[in-house]
């Protein structure tokens, strides 16, 4: 990391521009993935990356400019490359820097780097072996481990001088199983912001047993009918039909340029008034969280949707500019290479009181969605997708056969209006989001929720 | 970095051989928004990634930081990484080949800043006024890309490749009462002050504006066309069945159906890395071997499966020179390039006119999570519109069709004439099915 008289150096050349701010963001990362299958070590990747971003703004036009050469002369031509392009002045003021300490919310005991490599592999071996072991069907079996250490400094024209480290670790597992023709994978990709401590609690063999079940699950799932229906989504990842039918909605990088459905609705109820949201970057350990935004601001709790009503929105720096609103400290990016934007965390839906049981309740017929993979959103006209990876055909108010190849669209503007029941098992899942600011981690959460329609598309019809 | 000092210490602390790969990408981005620039992006990023032979095990390392003085810790990184690789099959760092190179036709003319922005806020304005339901322009922007890539290894291969890519993208939305939709397109664009602002422009508005009024159909099975943008997202989606890494470890479902009919007998697949027409093209894989041409499916038979170094040595075969790496920081894996389903006679309106009665898919959501690999299942979110009597009728937006992949090919009634590979490197046509199911309502 560049040192402090060196950022002063280079801020104030920035300066020396039309621009009204200018920030340098640093990244020093380290990731390791090992990669195994059939208990067989396949690879080991290391990464090394090394970047460093420089941005400026003027009102509401920003230049960027990023690369991973960060000897003086190279940083000076980035540096002249984006004052050109906003404007030169021979003028601008000396930028002084203070460095903000602060506690770091999300301590790791156990260091990946410190750890080794025969270890590791054997938490995928672990993983490996349950799985192998759960079922005489389970024929294959592959999986991954990703340790990262993500390093990063970010400096800017107000004075500020602010760093943070993420840790993060995932284990990845697929299990595959077979049965005469019929051939069917199941998967578990447990994760958090800790160290390796994380497999204390979070066993690999739970993994492999997860991943083993829901391929044998999928081995006995009839096509899905299709049409529309009552859904149970389940906790933890069901969380994604949040994510996608209304978090992503609510980022500024769409509610900015008036290109969400949920624009200019702040203060007004576009869910049932059972349904409360929040996006909290500050939980420690978690897999969305970190000490600071990409922008150096604090992460911390938003809530998004209280009773109903729309409480708040996710605003980066230069949104909020646009928004004549306060940024939410909800700024975000994959790597230098990416300017950051408004992005989510950890997001979930909050408790509610009924029972898993009651959800079932009165449905003749409808799905019940244990299991989701992703989905995507077009903010602008609010019609979202995601898929079932297990699910279940739900018949006079009980559990009935497992079904296959279904997923879920609609339109997030109605959608959480028709969420009526909602459960007390809140629990997140981990996944990966990609969007402008490329792929981060975040995770996805809710209790077991109940939707009374929504079009389910099979392959089965009825 | 001192590549040739790096090789030699790696041969000198016990690597059999060793290889460096590096990319160096520059970027020049503007947008434009509201009548003025947005954002302008500038980059130059090099990557570099080692790999090497270590007690019989290949070893991957990717770094941004190639400083000389780096040079001791990461062999030894690399050394302790070939410790616990337990794997039979490894990847083999190959000796320099003889090859032809085919040079590229795309004519580059790189424009000024002032260029690229009188063109962006003449779009913006002609965008906007192409038609009074357009009710914002909401993506415009300029892209140039440079990338090179160098291969140097202990065999004495020394590969250099470059490419430039320029493409111009732009989205519109367009309501009609409470319904908004919106639309974006993108165009390679070779010399930008020959560019036609007004065709793009109309065409953009006439598709936005088309997917107004949609309607949800009533679920069921019905006679579909996968418009080319559609079906090539779809088969891009599907294209690793043809990877010889996943067939090799039993994963894909074409593990036992070499030069057995996988298709309809419509379907021919053919990857040319050194095809012309297309964005960019390959004379090297990502391991130095040279690529050419190949017949992956011929008539429905499936000839073919691609191949790095790695996964032919798995199936005792030879590299088809599809060893890529997704980037620098990427080990090599299999995958087509300049992939593509070969087109036949007829037009779009001819296929829609053949199908009578049916629905065009002319977008796909949710591809990266609603399609399932291992069984090739897929159900997934789509809009386009419906076909009677042979003319498009009205538009249908928010239902999904759900199909299995392999079953559906075997079901292609026609294939189309309309293969354009705009800045794809895998693409097709427009194909008609028997029938999908469609749900809706």
């Amino acid at each position: 990391m560049l040192e402090k008289k060196q950022l002063e150096k280079y801020l104030s050349a920035c300066m020396r521009s039309e621009a009204d701010f200018a920030e340098i963001y640093e990244q020093f990362e380290t990731d390791e993935t090992i990669s195994m299958l059939n208990g067989e070590v396949e690879d080991v990747n290391r990464i090394t990356i090394s970047g460093i971003g420089i941005r400026l703004y003027k009102d509401l036009q920003s230049v960027y400019a990023y690369g991973n050469e960060t000897d003086e002369a190279s940083v000076m031509k980035l540096i002249e490359e984006v004052r050109t392009a906003i404007g030169q002045k021979e003028e601008g003021p000396d930028v002084v820097l203070e460095r903000v300490e602060y506690e770091n919310r999300h301590p790791v005991r156990i260091d990946f780097e410190a750890v080794p490599l025969a270890e590791k592999a054997d938490i995928l071996k672990r993983a490996n072996d349950a799985a192998m072991a759960a079922d005489e069907r389970i024929v294959k079996v592959s999986s991954s481990l990703l340790n990262v250490r993500q390093n990063v400094q970010i400096s800017n024209s107000t004075g500020r001088l602010i760093g943070d480290t993420r840790v993060r670790t995932r284990l990845g597992v697929v299990a595959f199983a077979k049965e005469g023709d019929n051939f069917q994978s199941g998967s578990d990709r447990p994760g958090a912001g800790m160290g390796l401590e994380f497999y204390e609690i979070n066993k690999p063999e739970d993994s492999g047993k997860e991943a083993a079940r829901e391929a044998l699950v999928n081995l006995s799932a009839r096509d899905c009918p299709s049409g529309q229906m009552p859904v149970i989504i389940d906790n933890a990842f069901g969380g994604v039909i949040f994510h996608e039918a209304c978090g992503h909605s609510l980022e500024a990088t769409s509610v900015a340029r008036n290109m969400s459905v949920f624009a200019g609705k702040l203060g007004q109820q576009i869910a049932n008034t059972c349904v409360s949201a929040v996006d909290d970057g500050t939980i420690p350990n978690a897999w969305g969280s970190e000490n600071i935004d990409d922008e150096g601001n604090f992460q911390k709790r938003r809530v998004l949707i209280k009773d109903g009503i729309l409480t708040s929105y996710m605003i980066d720096q230069l949104n909020a500019r646009r928004m004549h609103m306060e940024g939410t400290c909800s700024s975000r990016r994959q790597s230098y290479q990416f300017e950051p934007t408004s992005r989510m965390t950890n997001t979930f839906i909050l408790e509610g009181n009924a029972t898993f049981e009651e959800l079932f309740e009165g449905i003749e017929k409808g799905l019940y969605a244990k299991k989701m993979g992703g989905g995507s959103v077009n903010p602008q006209t609010g019609e979202f997708n995601f898929a079932v990876n297990e699910g279940y055909m739900i018949e006079n108010g009980k559990i009935s056969y497992p079904v296959k190849g279904a997923s879920l669209i609609g339109n997030g503007r109605d959608i959480l209006l028709h969420i009526d029941k909602i459960c007390s098992n809140l629990k997140t899942g981990q996944g990966n989001c990609g969007s402008r600011s490329g792929s981060i981690p975040t995770d996805v959460g809710q209790p077991s929720i109940r939707v009374t329609s929504i079009t389910v598309g099979g392959t089965a019809n009825e | 970095m001192n590549k040739q000092k790096w090789i030699e210490y790696a041969l000198q602390e016990g690597f059999s051989d060793f290889e460096i790969y590096q990319s160096l990408s520059s970027e020049k981005k503007v947008t434009w928004y509201e009548g003025q620039m947005d954002t302008f992006v500038t980059s130059r990023v090099l990557g570099t990634a080692l790999r090497g032979t270590y007690q019989s095990q290949m070893v991957n390392l990717a770094t941004e930081d190639t400083s000389d003085d780096q040079m001791e810790r990461l062999i030894r990184q690399m050394k302790e990484q070939s410790a616990v690789i337990s794997t039979e099959e490894t990847a083999a760092i190959a000796a320099p080949a003889e090859c032809e190179e085919t040079v590229s036709k795309k004519a580059w003319v790189r424009p000024g800043n002032e260029l690229i922005k009188k063109t962006l806020a003449e779009l913006e304005e002609k965008i906007a006024k192409a038609d009074p339901r357009i009710i914002q322009v909401i993506h415009l922007s300029w892209n140039e890309e440079d990338s090179s890539r160098e291969i140097t290894n202990s065999k004495g291969m020394r590969i250099f490749e470059e490419t430039h890519v320029q493409l111009l993208q732009a989205g519109a939305a367009a309501a009609s009462g409470n319904e908004v939709k919106n639309d974006y397109r993108a165009e390679v664009i070779e010399d930008l002050s020959a560019f036609d602002t007004d065709a793009f422009a109309k065409k953009l508005a006439e598709d936005v504006v088309s997917k107004l009024d949609a309607v949800q159909l009533e679920s069921g099975t019905y006679p579909v066309i996968f418009e080319k943008g559609a079906m090539t997202s779809l088969f891009a989606a599907f294209v690793d069945l043809f990877s010889g890494d996943l067939i090799g470890k039993g994963i894909s479902p074409l593990r036992d159906s070499l030069n057995t009919k996988i298709f309809s007998d419509l379907i021919t697949v053919v990857d040319d890395p050194r095809n012309t027409d297309a964005v960019m093209l390959a004379n090297y894989d990502d391991e130095g071997t040279p690529t050419y041409r190949k017949v992956l499916v011929d008539e429905g038979v499936f000839k073919t499966i691609l191949h790095s170094s790695r996964s032919a040595a798995r199936m005792n075969m030879t590299s088809t020179g599809n060893g890529y790496k997704g980037s620098y920081t990427s080990p090599v894996d299999v995958s087509p390039f300049n992939c593509y389903i070969v087109p036949g006679e007829k037009s779009l309106d001819e296929l829609c006119a053949d199908m009578k009665d049916g629905y065009v898919i002319t977008d796909l959501a949710g591809l990266h999570a609603g399609i399932d690999f291992v069984t090739t299942n897929f159900s997934l979110q789509c809009s386009g519109y419906w076909v009677r009597d042979g003319k498009r009728d009205y538009s249908v937006s928010l239902v999904t069709v759900a199909a299995n992949f392999l079953e559906m090919m075997k079901q292609v009634t026609a294939v189309g004439s309309d293969l354009d590979w705009k800045y794809h490197s895998i693409v097709t046509p427009s194909i008609a099915f028997k029938g999908c199911a469609i749900s809706g309502k």
